[in-house]
């Protein structure tokens, strides 16, 4: 009984909407506009009006996709996925991610479906290519998305940029080096073959149109909206083997 | 001669599709006279990255050099990748 009163007390803590913005990486103007739009209502409380939100509201804002593939990364056990969200070869992901793309091209501009399924292809591809005949448990990545929060989630529970990268580039030392230079120069864990371009794409694009990327790998992570110059990489507070990418696209109709 | 990409699908994002292409366009590819210019033709190529292109475009442009020439750049996605492949 107490146990119970206590976990519906923490899931209805209210959060201030500096929180709010910081937990969904969005500014506070954004969730100003949202509320507005009632895409996300806030409540008004105390003698200002300040807005607030129940935590629980955010919690499901921010998705069940979200939560269920960082669960499934994390997870020293395998956990058995859903087969609509799990692609365990790349057809099956390439089938999945032109699905997406036919969705998305019925609200949105052929720009917008051109890019953001251009960087999720590259991304879940790039887990294929790195892994190959290397999975430590489970092959394949988790593929999910949401239109409706313009949300794209992938994520593998493969080696990792550190252990790929470091087989060519031995002087690098955590999952923070390895993921700044799989972010900024042309390298490849497959060498001699010349290739490693996929990163750099993907921050080519996250950084020059409304859309935003959070990356993990290791226990390295990321956060990359549009105008970022610098990479602005930090220590995650949970360390998953593979990689994690969460995309948001703004700016649809 | 004219390639045209859109045969080969309009969502080219992944390195073994690009390879098996490449690989199935060999015969026209050796069919080619010593001069002959080789129009890549992107019209109708939706979706375009650059692991599917380096399989495909790399070896193209360095098998046939100045002679190969691209038409209908303009999807977002191609310009990207085309952006990145030309840093390589």
């Amino acid at each position: 009984m107490h146990r119970f009163t206590y976990i519906t007390m923490q899931e209805d803590r209210l959060l201030p909407i500096g929180e709010v913005a910081r937990q969904l990486n969005v500014s506070i103007d954004t969730l100003r506009r949202w509320d507005s739009a009632g895409r996300l209502p806030s409540f008004r409380s105390g003698p200002r009006g300040h807005r607030f939100y129940h935590k629980s509201e955010i919690d499901k804002f921010l998705n069940e996709i979200d939560v269920i593939s960082r669960d499934w990364a994390e997870a020293s056990q395998p956990i058995v996925l859903n087969s609509d969200v799990y692609c365990q070869t790349r057809d099956v992901f390439q089938a999945r991610l032109e699905t997406f793309q036919s969705q998305l091209t019925r609200i949105s501009s052929i720009e917008i479906v051109s890019l953001v399924t251009a960087i999720a292809g590259e991304i879940g591809n790039n887990s294929f290519d790195h892994n190959l005949g290397n999975w430590p448990d489970i092959p394949g990545i988790f593929f999910s998305y949401s239109i409706r929060n313009r949300k794209v989630v992938l994520a593998d529970r493969g080696q990792g940029i550190f252990t790929t990268l470091k087989r060519v580039r031995t002087e690098l030392f955590n999952s923070s080096e390895a993921m700044k230079v799989a972010f900024t120069e042309i390298i490849s864990g497959r060498y001699p073959e010349t290739r490693g371009n996929g990163l750099k794409f993907v921050r080519q694009i996250i950084v020059n149109n409304p859309f935003s990327l959070y990356f993990q790998t290791g226990d390295a992570e990321l956060y990359l909206k549009q105008g970022d110059n610098d990479l602005a990489i930090h220590q995650a507070k949970t360390s998953i083997n593979g990689c994690l990418a969460i995309i948001s696209f703004e700016g649809l109709v | 001669m004219i390639i045209q990409l859109k045969n080969f699908g309009t969502t080219l994002v992944s390195r073994p599709s690009g390879k098996e292409a490449w690989l199935a366009f060999q015969p026209v590819l050796n069919q080619i006279s010593s001069n002959e210019v080789i129009i890549v033709d992107f019209d109708g190529v939706i979706v375009l990255t650059p692991s599917w292109a380096d399989e495909f475009l790399t070896p193209l442009d360095e098998k046939f050099k100045e002679r190969v020439e691209l038409h209908n750049i303009d999807n977002p996605s191609v310009k990207a990748t085309l952006a990145i492949l030309e840093k390589h």
